[in-house]
């Protein structure tokens, strides 16, 4: 048989000249479209360009960037949630920086850089126009280039990180809250939290808390004692539903009933949290069942041929090849509890989006703006959700590589 | 050995002068209606090979599941090494830590590695050190063939492979039994031999086995005695060579010629 020789590809079928040939003016119709759906781009990034660069009126979201951030938190102690940002970064970086040195742990890293960048952005900010947070968001700034320098550096701090994590988050907690008595670590009662301190807190709490909760649920449901398992279904089957604005209605008037308190006996932050938590739980636990089914069953007989007893079976092999199947499950939840925060203004919490929805165009200044001023507010709050929720996104992604180390 | 054509009933037990250390009497199972063990009566010796051939449903897995309470019968009675297997999960407990088993579909667990696989029981069971699990480990993976196979997960192994790494997390154990549910039936033609090569030392080597298996060279090679079930009862029971040479049942030359 003869070959024949090699040759080149015929010229315009590789090449980005050739895709763009192929792909969009590849007839009189596909030419047609493309050309419409381009020129409608193009206007659409003009006119947007256009208006965010000429036409919008930043200055109320810049002068309010205090309400946005904490809404009504003592001006006088803005450095504790500003130093217990540093904390948090520091302890990020701690293992962030442990985890560079052992070669591993891509995910702390990413999470370090991303919110350490906003965080130096911030700083750089407060240097140049904010006086009174200074001083604070430089200490930030040393804490979270501290933190990873020490991980780096010093491999042996990995024996006490996980102490260090249990006395730095407490930390972060008392910074925020206070402790009591007077001066600089007066209680800041919750009534005045708001803003995106109080998204953060909400979500924080809502995803931390649901996990074990849902988890708990799941496994309830699956249980062989009727009354267990009835039961969670019971609570997962009325918490979905439902909707969230519901609960947190529920959650508002049917607490202090329920303890037999006036409302006001109860932080409305406290009500939301019952309901944010219960809800995300409900949900996470249809994530985490969805998780143990994709488990074989030999793999629970192994484990019990080999003696484990039941909760050893449920911990270290169903639950972690379960878990590890629905972490984007589990993390579009996460996304989604972050950004349903934005529904507590129904219970009378003034939340990140909220503020930017009622109170900024409320205030005076911004009555002075004709057509007013929600959206530039609006589209401000979409930059920052988005910065945050795809951090979430990517930190999934990661995880997924991960932990799929070795498996088929 | 006492065999009645009449009589579905057949005595299935050890011959006498052993230690007997598995005894089941008057065994019945049912999964809803359908009746899987019937009357089952039967023993183990210590040391002894005892292979359990049958047409697919035939209840030769149910059997041996239900000697680890793996499955839960409903009438007779299982002593496995003088515990008796009842409700009480420390007798449940107690049994199958000394018997190690063996599955048709391998069932490591592929989120840890091949020394994570064999030393979590011992530690978390046995209560032993990691450093002892794991020499104990590395003895086992050695006398299975796969010491340099230790650190990758169970995904990046081959099927023969795996199964060994099967048989030795079950032998790290220690266990007393090893009990096998069809351990070759799930393997491609050509890694066959590798595992039954090692089920062969170490039946030599005095293990107690039950090996339910379709492979009757094994059966022919090292088996102490066979038996062979039909429709959740034993048909038959006899030493490999009345087995292949001379069967009485008109059931078991039916089967037997199907599969020869």
């Amino acid at each position: 048989m003869q070959m024949i020789p090699s040759r080149p590809p015929p010229p315009g079928v590789t090449g980005a000249r050739a895709w763009v040939g192929r792909n969009l003016f590849y007839g009189p119709v596909n030419t047609a479209v493309s050309l419409l759906v381009g020129t409608l781009l193009v206007y659409t990034i003009v006119q947007l360009a256009g208006w965010i660069f000429t036409g919008a009126s930043w200055q109320p979201v810049w002068n309010n960037m205090k309400l946005l951030a904490v809404y009504r938190y003592p001006a006088d102690l803005l450095w504790r949630p500003i130093v217990a940002v540093g904390v948090l970064l520091m302890l990020i970086g701690l293992s962030a920086g442990l985890g560079k040195r052992a070669g591993r742990g891509i995910i702390a890293a990413g999470v370090y850089w991303w919110f350490s960048s906003f965080a130096f952005l911030l700083t750089i900010l407060a240097v140049a126009f904010w006086p009174s947070v200074r001083v604070p968001w430089l200490v930030t700034t040393v804490l979270a280039l501290a933190g990873f320098q020490a991980g780096y550096r010093l491999p042996r701090l990995v024996r006490v990180q996980t102490w260090l994590w249990a006395v730095g988050l407490p930390t972060v907690a008392i910074l925020v809250y206070g402790l009591g008595g007077h001066g600089p670590m007066e209680l800041v009662r919750t009534v005045e939290w708001g803003g995106f301190l109080l998204t953060v807190v909400l979500a924080g709490f809502g995803i931390v808390v649901s996990f074990p909760l849902g988890i708990a649920l799941a496994l309830g449901r699956r249980s062989d004692l009727p009354a267990i398992k009835y039961f969670c279904i019971a609570v997962i089957e009325l918490i979905r539903g439902a909707p969230l604005i519901t609960w947190l209605f529920i959650a508002s008037l049917m607490v202090p009933l329920l303890l037999n308190v006036s409302p006001d006996a109860i932080p409305a932050i406290s009500r939301a949290l019952v309901a944010v938590t219960l809800f995300s739980s409900a949900y996470m636990a249809e994530n985490v069942r969805g998780g143990l089914q994709s488990v074989p069953r030999g793999q629970g007989e192994a484990a019990r041929a080999l003696g484990l007893s039941g909760w050893q079976m449920t911990r270290l092999i169903v639950l972690p090849q379960a878990l590890r199947a629905v972490i984007p499950a589990i993390v579009g939840q996460a996304i989604g509890l972050f950004k349903d925060t934005s529904l507590v203004f129904i219970v009378g919490l003034f939340d990140f989006f909220e503020i930017g929805r009622r109170v900024i165009p409320s205030q005076p200044e911004s009555l002075l703006y004709p057509g007013g001023v929600l959206l530039e507010i609006s589209l401000f709050m979409a930059v920052i959700y988005w910065f945050f929720a795809y951090r979430m996104s990517i930190a999934s992604r990661q995880l997924e590589t991960e932990l799929g180390v070795g498996e088929r | 050995m006492t065999q009645t054509a009449q009589s579905p009933i057949v005595d299935a037990h050890a011959p006498e002068g052993g230690e007997k250390i598995i005894e089941i009497e008057g065994l019945n199972k049912w999964f809803g209606d359908f009746h899987v063990l019937k009357d089952i009566g039967m023993s183990v010796n210590r040391g002894e090979v005892v292979v359990v051939i049958g047409p697919s449903g035939s209840g030769k897995s149910t059997l041996i599941r239900c000697i680890n309470r793996l499955e839960e019968h409903q009438q007779g009675a299982i002593v496995v090494d003088g515990t008796r297997l009842t409700d009480d999960v420390r007798n449940i407990d107690l049994i199958r830590r000394e018997t190690g088993m063996v599955f048709q579909q391998f069932n490591l667990f592929p989120h840890l590695t091949v020394m994570e696989n064999i030393t979590l029981a011992p530690i978390r069971v046995r209560k032993w050190k990691k450093s002892k699990a794991e020499e104990r480990a590395m003895y086992f993976l050695e006398k299975v063939g796969i010491p340099e196979q230790a650190q990758k997960y169970p995904g990046q192994l081959s099927g023969g492979q795996q199964q060994r790494v099967a048989i030795a997390r079950a032998l790290t154990m220690e266990p007393k039994v090893m009990l096998f549910d069809e351990p070759t039936s799930a393997l491609d033609p050509e890694v066959i031999g590798e595992v039954l090569e090692v089920m062969v030392t170490l039946a030599k080597e005095g293990m107690t086995m039950v090996v339910v298996t379709h492979e009757m060279g094994f059966a022919r090679e090292v088996g102490d005695r066979v038996i062979f079930m039909d429709a959740g009862q034993i048909v038959e029971v006899g030493t490999p060579e009345h087995f292949f040479q001379n069967p009485q049942e008109e059931r078991t030359r039916s089967f037997l010629s199907k599969i020869l």
